[in-house]
């Protein structure tokens, strides 16, 4: 494990390295400290380079209370330690390195992998070629397109992830809300504006909320029946029963 | 207290349109606000000659009429508004029965009051509707009653079929529906049309006493028996087609299940035993009200905190009581016709509660304020678009289901602005009584109130038939007269209007 580490680390001549040997431990400490790691104060920094001094052990001893490496017994595992918070130094540092690699690798090889940083907040969203490419898209699905590019885009996606999933697309019965009509327009809308058009907009708000309420009402009712799968019991004896007078 | 004559006392009163009447400051001592009530030509009289045949001399003993009662609770420390009488007002406890009132919770000397509330803490009516259809029914009627009977233990002593121990008790009385749901009797729809989502967020059993605990744990799951009932209904018109499209209502003939029932001997006790805590605080803190009966202690005191609490476990248990009651009903349908309640389509249309006090927001002269508002045989009634509605109801506006007497109608009214601005978002709440229990008995022969229901293709069952004079129709005022009088004043809507097949009594 330890060489894999530190050959991901390049180390030179990591596959013949023997870890057992003080002098080539505290080179690699040294080497690891100077070239990844680099979190020390000077002075530590100084006296872990001077591999040879009889005080190595004291200044080793300050050096891992300064990056907090927890007691551990042996050697190799405090270098394990010390060389997977090197890897993880390291790949904060190149991020963005990695990153790139992902998403072409994403797009090779289509498989899920955790993104750290969405791609897409690379893109100019106010350059006219978007504007375009997303008003295009939305004349496509019959989706108003909206002066802002980026709310055209929000619902465009939003048609896409509720109508044309591939379990949508399936089953579309159980997507498309069916329903009684109710004449909205004659309900009550609880204030005036005194502007028709504003009134109008504001019961449109309405409606929106309203659905928006039903399906927390819904996914909170659901959420209730998984509990009722596991709590309910229900029971009744006719034996206790009594009739008054 | 002064004594007037009637033509004296009627000075106060001034009518302001055809169905509403102002009752003045002055009418009785001390009154903060203004009283309002709501009536129609015919409910007018019968509010009239009570309060005529109180005047009558040597007329002493038994509730004070109910404008009385109106203008005593608009008295009270810290109401705000107006005290306000519903069409189907009539004499209770302190309160009338038809009264809401509403109080300042950031005014330190509002108070709460159990007889604001009611004996049956949080006593309501759910509506569930099925798919089937009068034709699918009536050749099975008495069969289907017969096993509602047998499922919902009713009247006085009965015994409830769930079983339960006092930890469950516990647990139901803190949870509300929650409990219904985690234990299976219940849908999860059920609890999003239901006031609340049927739980109480501040009960607290420990508020509660030991006795209250022993009588309420064997009656969960009981109907109970006074004016309680669980009927089979039918749609007999439609006036608002969208609103009832919403509740899932789509035609005449469709057949419905009204379950009216409350907290049992566990509300009463709850009650029983802040008021006596009521009047220790009272005289330490020196509230002074027109009427004993008007028992109550600042909100912010502790006598006023724990009673709160306490409340809301009664209303909790309410809740479970017609959560359990809707799980035996759907299992009747379900054995009777041989399918699943689901494919019955038995859900929940909505769930009332017309003896509560909740904390609410309302506008009072332009300004949001946070009001304590007691209702007492009154429903709640939002308008479309209140936040605390249901979002299947958004657009309609809250149902009000306003459950009629033995034999007669039940109607589905819908909350409206206008009843959010006059009343605190308050309605009727069902027919209310014009002759006393006893009177009832007097005049009424058992036999001739059961004929009559037999007359009319209503099926019955029921535990104590000598007592059914007290239920019978002529005992009550005319729920079409009430439900009118809200319609035309504008506090809430008509929607849906139903009639009984078959009547489950205690």
């Amino acid at each position: 494990m330890v060489k894999r580490l530190l050959s991901a680390l390049e180390y030179p001549q990591s596959d013949s390295v023997n870890i057992n040997d003080e002098v080539t431990f505290r080179k690699i400490v040294a080497w690891v400290e100077l070239n990844k790691i680099n979190k020390a104060s000077p002075n530590v920094k100084n006296g872990l380079k001077n591999i040879n001094s009889g005080d190595w052990p004291n200044v080793y001893a300050k050096y891992k209370n300064e990056i907090g490496l927890p007691n551990l017994e042996s050697s190799q595992e405090q270098l394990q330690w010390l060389l997977g918070y090197a890897v993880q130094a390291e790949t904060h540092t190149n991020r963005d390195v990695y990153l790139k690699h992902a998403v072409e690798h994403l797009k090779v090889t289509n498989v899920p992998s955790v993104v750290t940083e969405n791609p897409l907040d690379k893109l100019d969203f106010h350059s006219k070629d978007f504007a375009d490419g997303i008003s295009n898209v939305a004349k496509l699905l019959n989706v108003t397109p909206h002066p802002d590019p980026i709310i055209t885009l929000n619902a465009v996606a939003k048609l896409v992830t509720t109508r044309l999933s591939p379990q949508a697309q399936a089953n579309p019965n159980e997507v498309i809300v069916k329903g009684t009509p109710f004449p909205f327009q004659d309900a009550d809308l609880g204030f005036d504006l005194h502007d028709p058009v504003l009134n109008q907009a504001a019961k449109v708000l309405r409606i929106l909320y309203i659905h928006d309420l039903r399906e927390l009402q819904t996914r909170a009712n659901e959420l209730v029946v998984a509990v009722q799968n596991v709590t309910a019991n229900p029971k009744t004896d006719t034996k206790l029963g009594k009739v008054g007078k | 207290m002064v004594v007037r004559q009637y033509n004296q006392e009627l000075e106060y009163l001034e009518k302001i349109n055809s169905y509403c009447w102002r009752i003045k400051k002055g009418f009785q001592p001390n009154m903060n606000v203004e009283g309002v009530f709501y009536v129609n030509q015919t409910l007018e009289k019968l509010m009239l000659d009570e309060l005529r045949n109180a005047c009558r001399p040597g007329m002493v003993g038994g509730f004070l009429p109910g404008v009385k009662q109106i203008a005593n609770v608009a008295a009270l420390p810290g109401i705000v508004g107006k005290s306000v009488g519903l069409p189907d007002v009539h004499s209770g406890y302190g309160f009338a029965i038809g009264n809401m009132a509403a109080f300042d919770i950031n005014d330190p000397q509002s108070i709460v009051s159990p007889g604001g509330v009611g004996f049956d803490i949080n006593c309501g009516v759910r509506l569930l509707r099925t798919n089937l259809f009068e034709k699918d029914v009536l050749p099975v009627k008495e069969q289907l009653a017969q096993s509602l009977f047998d499922h919902i233990p009713v009247g006085v002593g009965s015994k409830g079929i769930i079983p339960m121990n006092a930890k469950d008790l516990e647990e139901a009385l803190e949870m509300g529906m929650d409990w219904s749901l985690r234990e299976g009797y219940i849908w999860a729809e059920d609890k999003e049309h239901c006031e609340e989502y049927g739980r109480m967020l501040n009960a607290d059993p420990a508020k509660v006493s030991m006795r209250a605990k022993k009588r309420g744990l064997p009656q969960l799951g009981t109907l109970g028996a006074g004016n309680h009932y669980a009927e089979i209904q039918v749609v007999d018109e439609i006036f608002d087609k969208w609103a009832a499209c919403k509740m899932g209502i789509e035609e005449k003939g469709q057949i419905c299940v009204m379950i009216h029932s409350g907290s049992r001997g566990f509300g009463h006790q709850v009650a029983t035993d802040a008021l006596v805590q009521m009047e220790k605080a009272m005289k330490r803190d020196k509230i002074e009200t027109n009427d004993r009966q008007l028992a109550c202690a600042r909100i912010n005191s502790e006598e006023g905190q724990d009673y709160l609490k306490s409340m809301a476990a009664a209303a909790n248990f309410a809740w479970v009581n017609r959560s359990s009651m809707t799980f035996l009903s759907r299992q009747a349908f379900a054995k009777q016709f041989n399918m699943a309640p689901d494919d019955l389509d038995m859900h929940v249309i909505y769930d009332v509660s017309h003896n509560i006090a909740k904390v609410e927001e309302h506008i009072v002269d332009g300004k949001p304020k946070t009001l304590l508002v007691h209702r007492k045989g009154s429903t709640r009634a939002f308008p479309p678009h209140h936040p605390l509605i249901p979002v299947d109801y958004q657009l309609t506006g809250q149902p009000v289901l306003i459950g009629g007497t033995m034999g007669t109608c039940s109607y589905v009214l819908t909350g409206t602005q206008q009843g959010m601005l006059e009343t605190f978002g308050s309605t009727c709440h069902g027919a209310g009584r014009a002759l006393s229990r006893a009177k009832s008995r007097r005049n009424l022969d058992y036999t001739d109130v059961l004929n009559k229901l037999e007359q009319m293709g209503i099926s019955i069952r029921v535990a104590s038939p000598k007592l059914v004079m007290e239920e019978a129709p002529e005992s009550y005022k005319n729920v079409t007269d009430v439900v009118n009088t809200c319609h035309a004043a504008g506090i809430s809507k008509k929607c849906i209007k139903l009639r009984p097949i078959a009547v489950i009594k205690g």
